[in-house]
């Protein structure tokens, strides 16, 4: 709600050394296929690289993709907008980088260029699916329906920048609605359940979907986690 | 017919096949020629000598290697007939190495050809190859070809072999320039699975005829266009769209999917409900077990 939005405490200059040096990322269990549970969000999941965007004194400052080093110098143009587009600071969000094409499409060659550090390739993209830190305070212990609501509020919808779309209990409606889009999976997270690092179990799962038809490009998942540089 | 550009014999031991020798690539560039842009006349390249201050005809030109600085000696095509050099009309296998990748001289190649037997020689050039074949190895050898002593490696190919001429050592650039920090580099085992599993995803069979060379295609069809007096366009692109628009998307695909069921629900009043399938395997495991049991809820929440 706008309302929310206008009365966040905003601290100016942020909280730059609140932040932790590391945070553990959840690892999702692997599902078997789409269920329908009130209990869960379900959202797509997005063929990128899993990333968390730390923002401190309203900069990026670090874009921690997984298993690679700081991918920020290969997304610059997230360092402009996200800050942006986020009406807090000291803050930690969990989500994807992608690549688009000039169609808007999902181009996962593009992204793997991006990864390789060439700037020129499509457009980047940040998905938030989730918010570990605000306001120089973990979220962590607090529920993932907090955290997400906290999520929808605190990041406004940008060029490059938005909240995931995600459907409550809809697990079904949901995988069937991708299949036109290639994405092979959805993510499921119970909403009661807090951040915990390692392995998520029934906390958070992947679930592979099936397109009706064969898609193109179907190695996205796989350049996850390839170290990008040394 | 395809013409050979060489005649002779692979030599090794007391063993002689005749052999022919054809360029086995070509370049399939496009080629320009350059004109004067006022009239678009082809301009002409001539041969100019400073000394005299003349255009001289190529017929008065000799070759000449220059020994010391703005000192040449002249080189005359008898002199070159007369070097006494056992690869002018031979390949000579020197020795079998194994057919590695990683055998890294064998890999600074300069160009390939086919080799076609003399009928004479036909059953100990295909004896040869077998045996290169079965045992993996590749047999380099030394060829005289365009005036000049060329390495060679010489291995099995379809129905032939390919003699695919390398750089010598000494035309080799050293790395000493580049930074190449390998013994500094920790990978992690995790990292070294994952790129493993990468690489055996991504492991198939090479197929030449799939790949296509885009650019010489999409430049001939514009010189295709000009000629036929059309002006080319540029390619068009789509208007610009952002990840808000890809959301939209979705979101109407989510909206129609629903509208589907709803319509599919108004028709079927009394189709089952969906029922929920078990989440992780272990839970299909679980369900599997209990499958005497009724099942009211298969999959179990945290």
């Amino acid at each position: 709600m706008p309302g929310e939005q206008l009365g966040l405490p905003i601290e100016p200059g942020g909280a730059p050394d609140r932040l932790p040096a590391r945070i553990l990322p959840m690892q999702p269990a692997e599902g078997i296929g789409p269920f329908d549970d009130p209990a869960y969000l379900f959202e797509p999941w997005w063929p990128g690289v899993r990333a968390t965007a730390w923002v401190e004194g309203h900069e990026l400052v670090r874009l921690q993709a997984a298993g690679l080093a700081d991918a920020l110098g290969s997304f610059v143009e997230l360092a402009d907008e996200l800050p942006e587009r986020l009406m807090d600071d000291g803050t930690v969000l969990d989500g994807w980088l992608l690549a688009l094409d000039d169609g808007g499409w999902l181009d996962t060659e593009l992204l793997r260029r991006r990864l390789s550090g060439d700037r020129s390739a499509g457009r980047p993209a940040f998905v938030a699916s989730d918010l570990l830190w605000s306001g120089g305070t973990s979220w962590q212990r607090r529920s993932f329906a907090a955290r997400r609501r906290r999520l929808e509020t605190v990041l406004l919808d940008g060029d490059r920048c938005v909240v995931s779309h995600a459907l409550r209990g809809d697990g079904t409606l949901l995988a069937e609605a991708l299949a036109r889009f290639g994405i092979e999976g959805i993510s499921a997270r119970r909403l009661d359940a807090r951040h915990r690092g390692g392995p998520a179990g029934e906390a958070w799962l992947r679930l592979p979907i099936h397109p009706a038809e064969v898609v193109e490009r179907p190695r996205l998942a796989l350049i996850q986690r390839l170290p990008l540089t040394a | 017919m395809a013409r050979s550009m060489w005649r002779g014999a692979i030599q090794f031991g007391l063993v002689t096949i005749p052999v022919k020798l054809y360029l086995a690539t070509e370049q399939s560039g496009i080629g320009f020629n350059l004109l004067h842009a006022s009239c678009l006349n082809r301009i002409q390249m001539k041969v100019y000598c400073p000394h005299h201050d003349e255009v001289i005809p190529r017929s008065e030109t000799v070759r000449g290697y220059e020994w010391s600085k703005g000192k040449y000696v002249v080189v005359t095509e008898e002199d070159i007939d007369s070097v006494p050099l056992k690869t002018m009309r031979s390949i000579e296998i020197e020795l079998f190495v194994k057919a590695a990748r990683e055998n890294a001289p064998t890999q600074f190649v300069k160009q390939a050809y086919y080799l076609e037997p003399e009928q004479i020689g036909a059953k100990a050039f295909y004896l040869l190859k077998s045996v290169l074949a079965e045992q993996n190895k590749s047999a380099i050898c030394k060829i005289v070809l365009k005036d000049r002593e060329q390495l060679a490696a010489l291995n099995p190919f379809s129905k032939t072999m390919l003699l695919t001429t390398l750089h010598w050592p000494d035309e080799i650039r050293a790395m000493d320039e580049l930074n190449l920090p390998e013994d500094e580099i920790d990978i992690k085992a995790s990292e070294k699975k994952m790129a493993e599993q990468l690489v055996a995803s991504m492991t198939g069979e090479f197929d030449a005829d799939e790949y296509a060379d885009g650019y010489r295609q999409a430049l001939m069809n514009v010189i295709e266009k000009k000629v036929a007096g059309e002006k080319p366009e540029p390619q068009e692109r789509a208007a610009p769209t952002n990840i808000t628009d890809l959301m939209a998307a979705l979101e109407a695909s989510v909206s129609a999917a629903r509208s589907d069921r709803t319509a599919v629900k108004d028709e079927k009043p009394k189709r089952a409900t969906r029922k929920a399938k078990p989440a992780t395997a272990k839970a299909a495991k679980a369900a599997a077990d209990k499958s005497e049991e009724p099942r009211q809820r298969r999959r179990k929440t945290a």
